[in-house]
C-alpha cells in the first residue's frame, strides 16, 4: 500500500516539472512565513492623495482619469486605421459593442427608436465599470502609496471604525475582522494612503451611477409616455378602496425609484470594495500563491458587476418606456 | 449628512463623477460608437451585396451555360447538314464518274472493236492478196509456164477466193 504510493510520488518527482513547480510552491510558502504584507488599510471613503492639499483630490479621482484615458485609448486603438476586415484589437471592441449593441436590441425591441437612444448609456456604463473594476486588480492599485502624518489618519480611522462598528452601515463583520485603525498607531502616528483607488470602490463614482441610471430612467420614460409616465407615482384619481390601494402603489413606485439608486450604487460598490478587501486580508494572511484564485473570483466578479449594472439599467429603461396601460 | 462625510460622499466628487461620465459618453460616441456601428452596418451592407452579386454572377453562369448548350447543339445539327450533303454530294460526284468511266470504257471497247475488225480485215485482205499470189505463183508453177495474161488470172483467183470463203472478208 504504502510501497505504492512511494512508487506514484518517485515517478511524478522523477519529471523534472514536476520537481521544479514543488519546489517553488514549497519555497513560495516559506518565503511567506517569512515576508509579511504590512496589515491592510481599509477606509471606506476615497482618500485625498496629499495630507496637505484639496480634500477633493482623492485616490479614486486620479484613478478616475486613468480609467478614462484607458477606455479612450481602447477606443482609439480599435477606431484608427479602421479596416473594413477586421483584425487584432478592432475585433475585440466590435465583438463588444456589437454583443451589447444586440443585446440592446433584444431588451428594447428590434426596430424601435429605443434602441438608438438606450445604447450610449448603456454601453458607456458597461465599458466604465468594467475597466473601473478591473483597474482595481492591478498591481500597484491599493499598493503604491505614500504615508501620511497621522493627524488626518487618525480621525480617518476613527471615522472607519466608527462606520465599522455602527451596525446599520452592514459592514461590521468585514471590517471589524481587519484591525482598521491599528497602522494608524503602529507606524509612529503616520497611516498609509494609496496612490490608486478603484473608481467603483469609491461610493462617489458608483452613486453617481446609479443617479443617472434612475434620471435617465425618468427622461425616457416621460420621453415614451409624456406626462402619462408620471401618474405611476401619483396615482389619485381612483375611486374608494381600489383608488386607495392605487395611491399607495403609487407612494411605493416612487419610493421604489430611490431605493433603485441605493441598491445600484451599494451592490457596486459593495462587491469591489469587498472584493479588494478580501484580496488585501488573503494577501495578509499568506502572502504567495493563496491569493491567485481570489484574483479568478474577482476577474468573474468585476465582469459580472459591470453585467448587472449595465443589464438593469437597460431593463428599467425598457420597463419605463412601457405604457402601464398596455398590460390591462 | 454625517452618514454620507462617512461614506466619503461629497456633492463636488458626485458631480464630478457624473460630469466624467457625461463626458466620457460623448467622447465614446463619438470615437467609438458611431464609427463601429456604422462600419458594422457598412459590412453588413457589402455582405448582402457580395450575396447579392454572388446570386447574379450563378445566374450569369447558368444563362452561360444554357446559352452554351444551345449553340453547341445548333453546331451539332449544323454538322449534322454539312456531313450529310457532303455524301449526298460525294454520292453524286461518284456517280458522275462511274458513268463516265463507263461511258469511256464502252467508248474504248466499240474503238477496239473497230479497230480489231479494222485490223482483221486488212489481214484479210493481205492473206486474199497473200493467197491469190501464192495460187497464181502455184498455178504457174504447176503448168510450168508464165501465166500471159497475168490480170486475167487474178480476176480468176479473186473469184475463185470469193466462192471458197463464202462471202465472208
Amino acid at each position: 500500500m504504502f510501497g505504492r504510493t512511494a512508487d506514484r510520488l518517485r515517478t511524478f518527482f522523477s519529471v523534472p516539472r514536476n520537481r521544479n513547480i514543488t519546489l517553488l510552491v514549497l519555497v513560495l510558502l516559506v518565503l511567506s512565513a517569512i515576508i509579511q504584507v504590512p496589515e491592510p488599510h481599509v477606509s471606506l471613503a476615497a482618500e485625498p492623495i496629499l495630507s496637505q492639499g484639496p480634500r477633493w483630490l482623492t485616490n479614486s479621482l486620479v484613478t478616475t482619469l486613468v480609467v478614462d484615458v484607458v477606455i479612450l485609448a481602447m477606443a482609439l486603438a480599435a477606431v484608427i486605421g479602421m479596416k473594413e476586415v477586421p483584425s487584432g484589437w478592432q475585433n475585440v471592441m466590435e465583438m463588444l459593442v456589437e454583443g451589447i449593441h444586440n443585446l440592446t436590441e433584444n431588451v428594447s425591441g428590434h426596430g424601435t427608436v429605443w434602441t438608438k437612444r438606450f445604447f450610449p448609456w448603456v454601453m458607456t456604463i458597461f465599458i466604465y465599470v468594467l475597466v473601473s473594476n478591473y483597474i482595481g486588480l492591478l498591481p500597484g492599485v491599493g499598493s503604491i502609496g505614500f504615508y501620511h502624518p497621522a493627524e488626518g489618519a487618525k480621525k480617518e480611522a476613527v471615522l472607519v471604525e466608527e462606520v465599522a462598528q455602527d451596525p446599520d452601515m452592514g459592514d461590521g463583520v468585514l471590517a471589524a475582522s481587519v484591525p482598521v485603525g491599528a497602522p494608524a498607531e503602529d507606524k509612529a502616528k503616520e497611516v498609509f494612503i494609496p496612490l490608486f483607488r478603484a473608481p467603483s470602490a469609491d461610493l462617489n463614482m458608483t452613486f453617481a451611477l446609479a443617479i443617472i441610471s434612475v434620471v435617465m430612467t425618468q427622461v425616457f420614460g416621460y420621453q415614451a409616455l409624456g406626462g402619462k409616465y408620471f401618474k405611476k407615482f401619483f396615482n389619485f384619481g381612483g375611486k374608494g378602496f381600489l383608488g386607495v390601494i392605487q395611491a399607495v402603489v403609487g407612494i411605493l413606485e416612487l419610493i421604489l425609484e430611490f431605493a433603485k439608486i441605493i441598491s445600484f450604487s451599494f451592490r457596486l460598490f459593495g462587491n469591489i470594495f469587498a472584493g479588494e478587501v478580501l484580496l488585501f486580508v488573503m494577501a495578509f494572511l499568506v502572502t504567495f500563491l493563496v491569493p491567485i484564485p481570489f484574483y479568478g473570483l474577482e476577474l468573474f466578479v468585476g465582469f459580472i458587476q459591470a453585467l448587472v449594472f449595465m443589464l438593469l439599467t437597460l431593463v428599467f429603461f425598457t420597463m419605463a418606456t412601457v405604457s402601464h396601460d398596455e398590460h390591462h | 449628512m454625517e452618514v454620507l462625510d462617512r461614506l466619503g460622499i461629497t456633492w463636488q466628487l458626485l458631480l464630478s463623477q457624473i460630469v466624467n461620465f457625461g463626458l466620457l459618453m460623448l467622447l465614446l460616441r463619438m470615437l467609438l460608437y458611431r464609427p463601429v456601428l456604422n462600419m458594422l452596418e457598412q459590412r453588413k451592407e457589402r455582405i448582402a451585396q457580395s450575396l447579392r452579386d454572388a446570386e447574379r454572377a450563378a445566374q450569369a453562369a447558368a444563362e452561360a451555360e444554357k446559352e452554351k448548350a444551345a449553340i453547341l447543339e445548333e453546331a451539332r445539327r449544323e454538322a449534322q447538314e454539312i456531313r450529310a450533303q457532303a455524301a449526298r454530294e460525294a454520292e453524286k460526284i461518284a456517280q458522275e464518274i462511274r458513268a463516265r468511266a463507263e461511258q469511256e470504257a464502252t467508248e474504248i471497247r466499240v474503238k477496239a472493236q473497230q479497230e480489231a475488225e479494222a485490223q482483221m480485215e486488212a489481214v484479210l485482205m493481205e492473206a486474199k492478196k497473200r493467197i491469190a499470189d501464192l495460187a497464181i505463183a502455184a498455178a504457174e508453177q504447176i503448168l510450168g509456164r508464165e501465166l500471159a495474161n497475168r490480170e486475167e488470172h487474178e480476176r480468176f483467183v479473186d473469184e475463185f477466193l470469193a466462192q471458197q470463203l463464202g462471202g465472208t472478208p
